[in-house]
């Protein structure tokens, strides 16, 4: 397939997931502030804003400034409203390799979304949730569609592959952070919460909200969708499929490789292990994913051709020799 | 009597930072007329790249090619072996107005007498055009229109750019070769003289000595339609012979610019062209 | 209930042709189940028709952006007939024309021999806008350069059908014509079944064949096509994607090909892959940064070389757009004579030349009543229609026309004819044009049975053009009533199977009150 709509679908992948992550992310935290009178909002703020890497402001540190710059800056490049119209701009140069449905649906997000950014901002913090629901609704439909009606072929793969690359980058910085940070029952749940994992966890391990237990079921299980290792055995079938040259004696494949050792780190050690080293995991899941994502461009989008021509060549034709 | 001259065209590109690729057209390869023999002729290219040639529409001899490795500079080397000789005289009695005003000489020039953006038309330049044409013969009429345009262009290296038209120049009084060309066409067209641009080499020694290497630089002149092409240099008045190498013909400059091309990358650095030509016999 | 012959009740046939009825009133041959069939129908029947037209049109996402704004296809509900026989002189008189005109084509570009014979001066087409000195040279793999051709007809005040303009650059707007079809099938049924009605499905199929038949490797060698297209902003997007779909190949914009050596490939996941011909729709100043506007991007550099080093065919070729010069227009009748030896079957609209001048004091004379039209124009743009324009508009058409006359063409204004069309709750004669195209394969020119019928929806009006905000018809070809079968359909509709008598599956009982909604549902799955 063209590199062109390999690498749209790839990053609309990747924007829809920042975009649900994020506005899941934002929606548990605004509501477990807004729930517990004791909790410190400029900390909770700071936490926030250091998942995605945003340098929080020393003073002022406000939730509603959190989300104005998680949920509705234009200019933060992570930001809700940005993956959203991210996403609908990578699906807009590709329309014709899209379904249409998937197409009006991501239109139609971005068309409510103007709107629903002017009423969340006037009513405030407390009224986020709504604004959550629509992201997550729409995001979950646009997903249903891809699901519903797009072909597995190479097309899918890549925008499944941006999305599981996202989602395990999303978790590794929630995670880090977290981690980072004292340890508390409520703060674990809330975590799960986040991770929309709450549910699945109670089923599992019942009401022991506990750091190496969530810790284990976010990083290692094997049949909730958006634990790290999911994300990333997900990733890796993708590549399996795209990489039509893999062979017997391994993987000449960069990114494989790299998405392989990151899972095997998981896979492999006893939990004990894992949480001893657990920042350096984190960030190793990190770094993966950006290993990837560099690697698969290299490898399948034709990074680097920018469309700028100069012309500078003509010569002035001089002297007459008078 | 004729020349044999070696020439030597050399340009050199250096860019801020790197070209990724470019794509590129030389019109430098000495045209086969009557006057002028083509010996040999060589393209040196670093980056090294495959050359295509073709003919384009005026008969000039086209050179593409395009570099696709990043690249800091692009060294671009042309060099021929000519022979020259001045051209036959024109016959005393040479074509008179109602030959050049010819339905099938009219038709057949077409291109060659309307105006083009490097040369426009314009009422003054019209006027005086057909005050040096009036009373003569198209041949005397071709040689005064020559003599007008280097009573008015002063030439002066740098006053013009490669874009200016005949007009602007006109209009400031001085120019380089590319102008008293540019303007000349144009004069020429305006009395109904088809007339084509003229893109080349000039050797600077009129007594120049075997085996020496002269640097010397692009040069333009014109040619005039009198039942056959005749040159002229309106530059320097010299008649057109052994010093001129010739390499394209075109309604204008646009049409036999000796290097085009785009790319992608920094912006240009330094340009450095150099001439050099060597009578050879 | 509103009595049936409401719709004809404001119908006024003017001093023109109209396609329906004759000067009596009465129903000419070819219309007269049309008439039969609409007269039968209430405006209500009519609206209820539109509705469903409007809702098909959307559910595809058949849309023409208009000034930036994306419009579903204006689509009039009443079909325009042309007869087989009438059909037969049509498609004899454009594929007549591309030969003609793909021989000029190939003259100019080369030797230059119709100079020589004086047929066509040169400063005609030395002049001409569209004449780009770069295609010089430039030999196409299998001898064609008019891939495709839409070839502007009018019909006259006599009935008779005239070229009004050739388009053999990239003309647009055959994805309509099968749009259009597929709507007419949903919202007239009944008419596909009272007309024979022949089809125009066909088209992408033959386009491609084309496509591939041009293709420097030949058609053996598996070539591989793109349709390049200037990408989603384009007016045209929509068809530049639907060719693409029904060709099943690969829509592409510049920034996905690239050229090294005067080899074209694309940029795909699994490398870079040759490319043997490309359907453009971008246009040729655009195509090559190299040869034209560098600063393009829509294009791509190193093109025009890549097609001149035989390497990859350009479809339509660089440098058509001469044959669209209005001036050559003047010419074809005798281009036509000139390479093919034969009396044009289509004329031209009275045109003059305005260079010479006394013809142009005629036409300054009478400017009023005259149409002119710039000679580099195409879409309608620039037409300025003499007994339509103010005094003010014709004082300053005067004056462009006198700087550069070369730059314009006058015409005898043409009395299009007049075909029913639904504006409001009635039927109104309103004048439309026809666009046939025509597919060059290099053995023979296919006219796709039918074309895009555009209606000047104004009372009076005879601009037509989708671009200045016209409508559109379904054109249908009647096939030939002596033809012993219907032409076989390229790909028979399937029919379709009554509801399947299995009954639903079901999941296991959940909840209260379950089971009587599964029992209900079983029944209704019964009674299907």
């Amino acid at each position: 397939m063209l590199s062109r709509i390999a690498e749209s679908l790839f990053w609309m992948g990747r924007y829809l997931e920042r975009a649900d992550a994020t506005a899941r992310l934002l929606d548990v935290q605004i509501h477990q502030l807004l729930e517990d009178v004791n909790s410190d909002e400029a900390a909770a703020s700071r936490v926030l804003l250091s998942v995605m890497g945003i340098p929080a402001p020393a003073e002022n540190l406000s939730l509603a400034r959190a989300t104005a710059v998680l949920a509705f800056d234009r200019t933060q490049p992570s930001s809700i409203v940005s993956s959203l119209s991210a996403a609908r701009e990578n699906a807009r140069g590709i329309r014709e390799a899209l379904a249409s449905e998937l197409w009006e649906c991501l239109n139609a997000t971005h068309v409510g979304l103007a709107q629903r950014t002017l009423t969340t901002k006037a009513l405030g913090p407390h009224a986020f949730f709504r604004f959550a629901r629509f992201v997550k609704d729409r995001v979950a439909i646009a997903t249903g569609i891809v699901e519903g009606t797009m072909s597995r072929d190479h097309g899918f793969q890549f925008l499944v592959l941006g999305r599981s690359l996202e989602r395990a980058d999303m978790l590794a910085r929630l995670l880090a952070v977290r981690t980072s940070l004292p340890s508390s029952t409520s703060a674990w749940f809330t975590t799960l919460r986040c991770c929309s994992a709450h549910e699945a966890f109670l089923r599992v391990h019942r009401g022991a909200v506990e750091r190496e237990r969530v810790l284990e079921f976010l990083l290692l299980d094997r049949l909730f969708p958006r634990s790290a290792w999911s994300a990333l055995a997900t990733a890796e079938q993708c590549l399996a499929v795209l990489d039509e040259d893999h062979g017997r004696r391994g993987s000449s494949d960069a990114a494989t490789r790299a998405l392989g050792r990151a899972r095997a780190e998981l896979e492999y050690r006893t939990l004990e292990e894992i949480l001893q080293s657990l920042p350096r995991m984190l960030a190793g899941i990190e770094r993966t994913c950006s290993e990837v994502g560099g690697a698969v461009a290299a490898r399948y989008f034709h990074e680097g051709v920018a469309h700028a021509w100069r012309t500078e060549r003509l010569q002035l034709v001089e002297e007459g020799g008078a | 009597m004729s020349w044999r001259v070696g020439t030597t065209h050399r340009s050199h590109y250096r860019y801020g930072t790197r070209a990724l690729s470019s794509y590129n057209e030389l019109r430098m390869t000495p045209k086969a007329s009557e006057r002028q023999r083509v010996l040999e002729s060589e393209l040196l290219l670093e980056p090294a790249a495959a050359v295509f040639t073709y003919r384009d529409y005026w008969g000039t001899v086209v050179q593409s090619f395009d570099v696709q490795v990043p690249h800091e500079a692009l060294e671009v080397v042309a060099r021929s072996v000519v022979e020259t000789s001045a051209p036959a005289p024109l016959p005393e009695d040479g074509p008179d107005w109602s030959a050049l005003r010819d339905e099938d000489v009219a038709d057949r020039f077409a291109e060659l007498l309307v105006p083009t953006a490097y040369a426009p038309f314009n009422p003054n330049l019209a006027g005086l055009a057909r005050g040096a044409a009036e009373g003569a013969t198209p041949a005397e009429a071709v040689r005064r229109i020559g003599e007008l345009v280097r009573s008015h262009l002063r030439y002066e290296a740098g006053t013009t750019a490669v874009t200016t038209s005949a007009l602007q120049a006109w209009a400031q009084g001085s120019g380089v070769c590319q102008d008293f060309a540019h303007l000349t066409v144009a004069l020429l067209r305006q009395v109904g003289i088809p007339a084509r641009y003229t893109s080349g080499y000039l050797h600077p020694k009129k007594a120049a000595v075997v085996g020496e290497r002269v640097s010397a630089a692009s040069h333009a002149w014109v040619e005039a339609w009198l039942g056959r092409w005749w040159p002229l240099d309106p530059t320097n008045g010299d008649p057109v012979g052994e010093r001129h190498v010739t390499v394209a013909h075109g309604r204008d400059y646009s049409d036999v610019a000796p290097f085009i091309g785009i790319y992608q990358g920094g912006a240009l650095l330094e340009l450095e062209v150099e001439v050099v030509l060597e009578r050879l016999a | 209930m509103e009595p049936v012959t409401d719709l004809f009740a404001r119908y006024e046939v003017g001093p023109v042709w109209d396609e329906m009825f004759l000067e009596s009133g009465a129903a000419r041959q070819v219309a007269s189940d049309l008439h039969a069939t609409l007269r039968s129908l209430s405006s209500q029947d009519l609206e209820d028709r539109c509705a469903e037209r409007d809702r098909s049109f959307r559910d595809r996402g058949v849309t023409f952006s208009l000034a930036g704004e994306e419009r579903p296809f204006p689509l009039d509900p009443v079909p325009r007939l042309v007869s087989a026989q009438e059909w037969s002189v049509i498609e004899r008189g454009v594929a007549q024309r591309v030969r003609a005109l793909e021989a000029f084509l190939a003259d100019i570009y080369g030797r230059g021999q119709v100079f020589a014979d004086r047929v066509v001066p040169r400063r005609v087409v030395a002049t001409a806008r569209h004449f780009h000195r770069a295609a010089a040279g430039i030999a196409p793999a299998n001898g064609v350069r008019i891939h495709v051709a839409g070839i502007d007809l009018v019909r006259d005040e006599k009935g008779e059908f005239r070229v009004l303009e050739d388009n053999v650059r990239i003309p647009s707007g055959v994805s309509y014509v099968m749009e259009n079809r597929r709507t007419m099938g949903r919202i007239f049924p009944e008419l596909f079944a009272s007309h024979r009605v022949r089809p125009v499905a066909d088209y992408p199929a033959q386009l491609l064949s084309a496509l591939e038949a041009a293709s420097p490797r030949g058609r053996s060698g598996a070539p591989r096509v793109v349709v390049l297209t200037p990408g989603v902003h384009n007016s045209a997007y929509f068809e530049h994607t639907f060719l693409a779909r029904q060709m099943g190949v690969e829509l592409v914009e510049g920034r996905d090909l690239v050229c090294r050596d005067n080899v074209l490939f694309m940029l795909t996941t699994a490398g870079e892959e040759r490319v043997d011909v490309v359907y453009r729709r971008v246009d040729d100043d655009f195509l090559d940064p190299v040869q034209f506007r560098s600063n393009s991007i829509l294009g791509c550099a190193g093109l025009v070389n890549a097609a001149r080093a035989g390497n990859v065919t350009i479809a339509n070729a660089v440098g058509n757009g001469v044959a669209d010069d209005k001036l050559v227009y003047t010419y074809v009748p005798a281009l036509i004579e000139y390479y093919l030896g034969e009396q044009p079957v289509l004329p031209n609209v009275a045109t003059y030349r305005l260079e010479e001048p006394d013809t142009l004091a005629e036409v300054l004379e009478r400017i009023d009543q005259l149409v002119l039209k710039p000679v580099d124009g195409s879409g309608g743009y620039g037409l300025v229609i003499g007994p339509h324009a103010t005094d003010e508009e014709l004082v300053t058409l005067a004056a462009a026309v006198k700087a550069s006359p070369r730059s314009w063409i006058a015409q005898e204004v043409v009395g299009l004819s007049t075909v029913p069309t639904k504006v409001g709750g009635n039927l109104e004669p309103r004048h439309v044009d026809l666009r046939p195209f025509a597919v060059n394969d290099g053995r023979t020119v296919w006219v796709v049975p039918g074309g895009l019928t555009r209606v000047a929806l104004p009372k009076g009006s005879l601009v037509v053009n989708s671009s200045q905000g016209g409508g559109s018809k379904d054109t249908w070809v009647l096939a030939d009533p002596q033809s012993e079968a219907p032409e076989p359909a390229t790909s028979a509709p399937e029919p379709i199977l009554s509801h399947s008598s299995h009954p639903f599956d079901a999941g296991p009982q959940v909840g209260p009150g379950a089971s009587n909604g599964q029992e209900q549902q079983q029944q209704q799955a019964r009674t299907c």
